[in-house]
């Protein structure tokens, strides 16, 4: 055990500490995260893993033939264009390239965007269990990947200002996790509710007046896209087309997992609203359902797309996002 | 006896259902600040309302950074009998002095009232009454069910363990000329409290610094100082026998129990049995500095003042008949004195002092929370690079006549210190405490050495009043307050 001992501040020795410096090196900290991490309530995940190996194989199998199809036409083109004139095959030669090119640049966004998704769930994921270890470092490691998402929204200047401010002061990991949600995401938030809302209205209007059921399907199905889209922008996520699938699909096991549970809040209103309504008239009912079924994902999407989980702030509900979809007393 | 235990309640009661019909009328929370000697309940108090009162830093507060909190204001406390906190004085000397508040020698109160407005948008005024008083005379409580005869047994059994033996050591031999059955004496009672009050002083002394020293009054008298009421001690009693009329041994017992009924119970009744939540403040780097025996020590008298709370859920039945505090929190003071990466430990030790007493209130519906808290920050943080090592360290001024290793401080320089690295707690492993305090070795051979530093020196500069700097005031006031003004 060292024993204590005092020191002289203009000692060269004695180096004021920065926040930003950790004192534990990378090794000293996994140990400490391993140590601590026997003693800690565990972080539930839901149990999707299962092997998948055969089926990957078979798409990258199917997908190197399709590739190799695709050069081996396109240089039996080229070598075509080459037999009739020079110039012909020159010209192709070119636009093959340029194709080449711009499938590189587009691959890489779609990898990039991939990237950034993939980050916030992360976050996400890190930020549950510090609230729930109350880690100091790992709360401050959190805060620092939520700035740097949030470093290209201009709505947060004053709350990524703030919580610089407060990057010196004796913060609990769990506190200091709440305390950059309630500073960093409120506006993104209160964005959030208002698009779910309004796609919502959307689809419920959309469905009563529609003419037939395939274009109110098509409708639905691209607003939803649209929505989940911007939702992720909103909140740091900048999906291609690529991550959209791959949102589409977290979305969709999000509302499978949780759908079922929102007992209180959701089923019985939504029967009551949709009863109502369809007395009122069939299309209209359909309308108020539609727009309920979107105001549900666009609930999933939210707490899939943010970068922490809810935890200082009030979650989105049903009723928040959709009320004013149910007919009520006033009309 | 019974009879005095049902006037009491009836009087505990009577009061609940007074404070129960003026917080219908106005929202009234009752912080119980409790904390014993030198664990820093003056400095607690004052920062707290200079926090609120100036809106300063307080991140984890939820309600003033959100902007809820319109308006703080001091105001008149409801009591018109217990002199005021004196808040501004505290202040000054904190800010301009930099010195610390003396030891409180008697008690005050202060009402704090905050204009905030509800989640939901409502508008509202809540009142927030702290009390300050001595640290020693919380001692008091452990006797509200104690018989002069226990007391006398465990005083005495208490006063032969090391390090306490020796410092007992005058008291024990005029203890042992004393004759409980010979007929009372005005002269033997004042000498034998003097010999024991010098017992209980002795043992309060830094190097030592126990804290299980009842009765309370003897350390810090008051306005009792030399009245009869604390002129007594304990005896060697026979066991099993009673005390002859007239005799040394009755005089005392009546003269503790006159003790119980004047000083004590109203002390209770007044401050202890109706607040509203609490925060219990020990300050457990100087019983780690003096050694292994104080720090058990703390624990025992910890754990004993926790028996004495009425604590548990609030219904509707309770808080107009026996009011209960909901929220329990523990807080290691000083943690200024250590660099944060070792906060966590001396928050497991704290934790681990006061299970019990937070089990016990987490099973009647009371929430608990341990934290390490400096109410204010006298330090800044450091790292020092010795050979290979880097050593967590921290910068602060020591006080005047303060020591480590062979260098005495004379409370004007700045030093980086490195106070030692407090032991790591497993889970399920022993209580036993196995390091090297002041009570037991030199002050060259310690295992920790945790300084008293000087206030710190406050940036003036942009005008108006500086912030006081603090750690995890503002995580103790949202446990506290937190849901109340939601």
């Amino acid at each position: 055990m060292t024993k204590p001992a005092s020191f002289k501040p203009d000692d060269p020795r004695v180096a004021v500490a920065s926040a930003d410096e950790p004192l534990l090196t990378r090794a000293e900290l996994r140990e400490l995260e391993a140590a601590e991490a026997l003693s800690l309530p565990a972080v539930i995940e839901p149990a999707q893993k299962r092997s998948r190996f055969w089926s990957k194989l078979f798409w990258s199998a199917a997908g190197g033939l399709v590739s190799l199809a695709l050069g081996l036409a396109v240089a039996n083109l080229v070598q075509s264009l080459f037999s009739y004139a020079p110039w012909l095959g020159w010209l192709a030669l070119a636009l093959t390239a340029l194709a080449a090119l711009a499938l590189f640049v587009i691959a890489m966004r779609e990898l990039f965007a991939i990237f950034r998704l993939e980050k916030i769930e992360r976050l996400q994921k890190r930020a549950a269990e510090v609230l729930a270890s109350d880690d100091r470092e790992e709360g401050k490691a959190v805060v620092a990947g939520l700035l740097s998402v949030a470093r290209t929204m201009p709505r947060l200047a004053k709350g990524r200002a703030t919580m610089e401010n407060y990057s010196r002061d004796i913060i609990d990991g769990a506190d200091y996790v709440r305390l950059a949600e309630r500073e960093l995401l409120s506006p993104l938030d209160a964005e959030a509710r208002k698009l779910v809302s309004s796609a919502a209205k959307r689809v419920s209007l959309v469905t009563a007046i529609s003419p037939r059921a395939a274009v109110d399907m098509l409708f639905v199905l691209f607003n939803t896209l649209f929505l989940i889209r911007k939702l992720a922008t909103l909140y740091g996520g900048r999906p291609g087309v690529l991550g959209m699938f791959r949102l589409m699909r977290h979305v969709i096991s999000h509302l499978a997992l949780t759908g079922g549970m929102a007992v209180g809040d959701s089923i019985v209103q939504q029967l009551l609203g949709h009863g109502l309504a369809a007395k009122l008239s069939a299309r209209l009912g359909e309308g108020v359902l539609n727009g309920l079924l979107t105001a549900r994902l666009g609930i999933a999407a939210i707490e899939v797309t943010r970068p922490l989980p809810f935890a200082a702030l009030p979650r989105p509900t049903l009723s928040d996002l959709a009320g004013n979809l149910l007919p009520t007393k006033k009309d | 006896m019974a009879l005095n235990d049902i006037l009491e309640d009836a009087r505990l009661a009577g009061r609940a259902i007074a404070d129960y019909g003026s917080g219908l009328v106005r929202p009234t929370l009752r912080l119980g600040v409790t904390g014993l000697s030198r664990s820093g309940k003056t400095i607690f108090i004052t920062a707290l309302i200079h926090a609120l009162l100036h809106g300063t830093r307080l991140p984890v507060f939820e309600a003033l950074t959100s902007g809820r909190i319109a308006r703080v204001r001091l105001s008149p406390q409801p009591d018109a009998a217990v002199p005021r906190f004196e808040y501004e004085k505290h202040l000054r000397d904190l800010v301009d002095l930099r010195r610390w508040p003396e030891s409180t020698r008697a008690i005050s109160e202060i009402r704090v009232e905050i204009d905030y407005q509800t989640k939901r948008g409502a508008e509202k005024t809540l009142a927030l009454d702290i009390v300050d008083y001595p640290g020693e005379w919380l001692l008091d409580l452990l006797l509200l069910d104690k018989t002069y005869e226990q007391w006398s047994a465990e005083t005495i059994a208490l006063s032969k363990l090391a390090p306490r033996a020796v410092l007992a050591n005058q008291w024990h031999i005029h203890l042992k000329s004393l004759e409980p059955r010979a007929s009372a004496d005005e002269q033997h009672a004042i000498h034998a409290a003097k010999f024991f009050t010098e017992y209980l002083v002795a043992c309060r002394d830094e190097r030592f610094a126990m804290n299980l020293l009842p009765p309370g009054r003897f350390l810090m008298p008051g306005d009792l100082a030399g009245s009869p009421a604390v002129t007594f001690a304990p005896l060697d009693l026979p066991r099993g026998d009673e005390a002859p009329k007239g005799s040394l041994w009755a005089m005392m017992a009546e003269r503790f129990e006159s003790y119980r009924a004047n000083v004590v119970r109203p002390f209770f009744r007044e401050h202890f049995a109706r607040l509203d939540r609490q925060i219990v403040l020990a300050d457990v780097l100087a019983a780690i500095n003096s050694g292994p025996e104080a720090l058990s020590d703390l624990e025992q008298t910890l754990s004993a003042i926790a028996a004495c709370f009425n604590t548990g859920r609030r219904t509707l039945l309770s808080s107009i008949f026996k009011p209960r505090a909901d929220r329990i929190l523990f807080a290691a003071t000083k943690a200024d004195h250590l660099h944060h990466l070792q906060h966590d430990r001396l928050e497991n030790i704290l934790s681990r002092m006061v299970a019990r007493a937070a089990e016990r209130s987490e099973l009647a519906g009371a929430k608990t929370d341990a934290i390490a808290m400096a109410a204010i920050r006298a330090t800044r943080e450091a790292v020092v690079t010795r050979g290979k090592e880097k050593l967590p360290a921290i910068v602060g001024t020591p006080l005047a006549g303060e020591r480590i290793g062979n260098e005495t401080f004379d409370g004007t320089k700045e030093t980086a210190v490195f106070p030692g690295e407090l032991p790591e707690l497993i889970e399920g492993e022993d209580r036993e405490w196995k390091f090297k305090g002041l009570a037991a070795s030199g002050p060259d051979e310690t295992d920790f050495r945790f300084l008293k530093f000087r206030p710190p020196l406050l940036d003036a500069a942009a005008g108006g009043e500086p912030a006081l700097p603090h750690i995890r005031l503002d995580r103790a006031l949202q446990f506290l307050t937190g849901d109340r003004l939601e």
